[in-house]
């Protein structure tokens, strides 16, 4: 069943609602016109507990990568203890092909700063920081003219509609970031966030009990937040009428696909962009009918279904039945729905090219911290510029597997999940696409004179 | 990250009388940030982005003007300045172009955009051109996947480029 009305982009004109051309900066007095804050109004007068209750009720899943219930994470916090308790709103948005997060701090910013304050409201978090990455220039300018509107407003600030939550008046601030990918993972963020290079902590502790400035913290994505205005304002109920709940007899334990997504489609298609949709969509709907199909003369391979972090799915595979849920990664051999940033690769784009992009991807981000990752990344990103030169050898192929096995916080080694990223990156594409690995390396006419240094 | 290995038995630091970092510039800096933070080592970030927007790049003598200003190390605020890709150490051109080279923009065509651009300005990825005017940078995912392949000149997007299309922008800038 195709999305009746949208949730998140109500306010950002989105096919087959609106035209992308229509988009614009929706500033406070619009967003309060089409219903803004509201919701605030509900969870003040319901009080942060309500919110709490509501947001745990939804089964809200974080839609930063890793599809964590955000009502849960928000329980792990302590009581208060008078000092000050922070949120982080994870805007860094840097995995490869995703694209999502800036629609909304571009064009409906109070949106996500609604959702902002009620999770203040149901977290008894006294102060914000909106942790942005360095290249959004224009998003910071909209989104530093929103919260200024929000504190003109009483949204914010001192006398804030909200009174004093923690006994502090609420407060955001932007924080910008200078372009480093690791920067998006959540504790690497608080090192940022504290004027330090990003290096990701080691946990426990986790942020909920020591994060920003070793104080109690919450980090939550941007779309996730987003949600939480509907939720307060609709009900949990009326939230999870959309998306793809748990399949009859299953025990409540198990999480569910409940909401919408936006899922940004990128690649050789007629209409690339960011759209709403039901979590549990089929890929192939989503690239035929809001993609709107390949441009022609392409045809489909492969997609990076999710992020290039996730893994590869393949065009057999989407011809089987791909759907866009939390489940993803279980059913389709990745690691999971990630960003739901979907980039589509031709038939025409060779994979061990693809696998190269993503290595020196990893190569270039990993902070460096933990060896297994900083080495592990720079081999495999030597190997594949190797065998992509027509130099690699049969094992090479095996070697980069077991490079791509070895690393990582799944197999304990490394301190963040960056290198896992590159393992599932790696190793997706090579399995799903042997062949044309195997054909690389038993060429053995072509001597290139590659220098790799 | 970057790992940046420097020379410091042989560099000789550029120094000027005139502070970088003017009594105005503190003031009005701490009026906007101080208050948004617990201590003042996290105006680390804030402090080079304003450096930088001023001076084009992050003159040596400022970071340790900065780091005074803040009561850190001098050592702690490069520790920091040279984690991120956005600081400069050294003076970048007027506008540098920052071409987008992850997995949506190389389906695109993002090779033969930053070939056409490599030799137009007769510099490799990573260089500026000789009079100063352009810095050519590859750098990964800016955000602007749908309009791949993409770049950033400053801080304005140009998507959908081509070869063509991105030398009649760079050509119509001063
Ligand atoms: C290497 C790495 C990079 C990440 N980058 C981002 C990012 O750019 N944006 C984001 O929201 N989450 C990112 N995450 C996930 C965050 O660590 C964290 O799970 C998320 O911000 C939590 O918010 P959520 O529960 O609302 O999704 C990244 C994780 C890792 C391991
Ligand atoms: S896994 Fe890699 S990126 Fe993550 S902390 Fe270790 S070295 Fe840094
Ligand atoms: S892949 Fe180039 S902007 Fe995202």
């Amino acid at each position: 069943m195709p999305l009746e009305n949208p949730v998140i982009f109500k306010n950002v004109p989105t096919p087959p609602w609106g035209g992308f051309a229509d988009r614009k900066y929706v500033d406070y007095d619009a967003y309060v016109k089409a219903g803004g804050y509201e919701a605030l109004q509900k969870g003040i007068d319901d009080g942060g507990e309500a919110v709490l209750a509501e947001v745990k009720a939804a089964e809200l899943r974080g839609r930063g990568g890793a599809g964590f219930p955000a009502g849960m994470k928000w329980g792990f916090l302590p009581p208060a203890d008078g000092e000050p308790r922070y949120l982080a709103i994870n805007a860094d948005e840097s995995e490869p092909a995703t694209f999502k997060d800036q629609i909304l701090i571009q064009y409906d910013p109070h949106t996500v700063i609604e959702g902002i304050v009620l999770c203040m409201l149901a977290c008894n978090l006294d102060t914000a920081y909106f942790y942005i990455r360095g290249e959004y220039h224009h998003h910071r300018d909209a989104f530093e003219k929103a919260i200024q509107e929000a504190y003109d407003n009483k949204v914010l600030g001192e006398n804030a509609r909200t009174g004093k939550i923690n006994d502090r008046w609420p407060r955001l601030f932007l924080h910008r970031g200078a372009g480093a990918y690791i920067c998006g993972e959540e504790t690497g963020l608080l090192e940022s966030l504290e004027g330090k290079r990003g290096w990701p902590r080691i946990k426990p502790p986790f942020p909920a009990v020591a994060g920003a400035f070793a104080r109690p913290t919450i980090i939550n994505n941007v779309e996730t937040l987003a949600n939480v205005p509907y939720i307060v304002a609709h009900g949990a109920d009326a939230w999870k009428q959309n998306g793809k709940g748990r399949p009859d007899g299953v025990p409540p334990q198990v999480p569910a696909s409940f909401g919408t997504k936006l899922f940004g489609i990128s690649g050789p298609v007629n209409r690339p962009g960011v759209y709403e949709e039901n979590l549990g969509i089929s890929l192939k709907s989503l690239i035929e009918d809001y993609g709107m199909g390949l441009r022609d003369g392409e045809q489909p391979k492969a997609y990076f279904h999710g992020g290039i972090s996730m893994g590869v799915v393949s065009q057999e595979e989407v011809e089987q039945g791909v759907q866009m849920d939390f489940d993803i990664g279980k059913k389709w051999a990745n690691l999971g729905l990630g960003t739901a940033c979907v980039t589509v690769i031709p038939q025409r784009t060779s994979m061990v090219s693809m696998a190269r992009n993503c290595a020196r991807f990893y190569s270039h981000e990993s902070c460096g911290q933990c060896t297994p990752c900083r080495e592990g990344t720079t081999w495999t990103a030597k190997l594949l510029s190797r065998i992509e030169a027509g130099d690699g050898t049969t094992k090479d192929l095996d070697l980069l597997l077991e490079l791509a096995s070895s690393m990582g916080s799944m197999p304990g080694s490394t301190i963040c999940g960056l290198a896992d990223g590159n393992n599932w990156a790696i190793r997706t594409i090579v399995n799903k696409f042997f062949h044309e690995f195997e054909e690389k390396v038993s060429k053995s006419s072509s001597v290139s004179l590659a220098v790799l240094g | 990250m970057a790992w940046i290995t420097k020379d410091s038995a042989n560099a000789r630091i550029d120094r000027r009388d005139e502070p970088y970092l003017s009594d105005a510039f503190k003031r009005s800096f701490d009026e906007k940030y101080a208050h948004r933070y617990p201590n003042r080592q996290a105006l680390s970030l804030p402090i080079l982005h304003a450096i930088q927007h001023e001076h084009n790049y992050l003159p040596y003598q400022a970071l340790e003007e900065a780091a005074e200003f803040l009561g850190i190390g001098v050592s702690d605020l490069l520790d920091t300045a040279t984690f991120y890709e956005e600081y400069f150490l050294e003076p970048k051109g007027k506008y540098t172009v920052w071409v987008c080279q992850s997995v949506s923009c190389e389906i695109m065509g993002e090779g033969d955009v930053t070939k056409a651009i490599s030799d137009k300005l007769g510099i490799e990825p990573g260089e500026t051109t000789a009079d100063g005017k352009f810095t050519l940078m590859k750098v990964e995912c800016i955000g602007a996947c749908g309009g791949a392949p993409c770049a950033l000149i400053n801080e304005d997007l140009a998507e959908d480029l081509t070869p063509e299309n991105v030398l009649k922008r760079l050509d119509v800038l001063d």
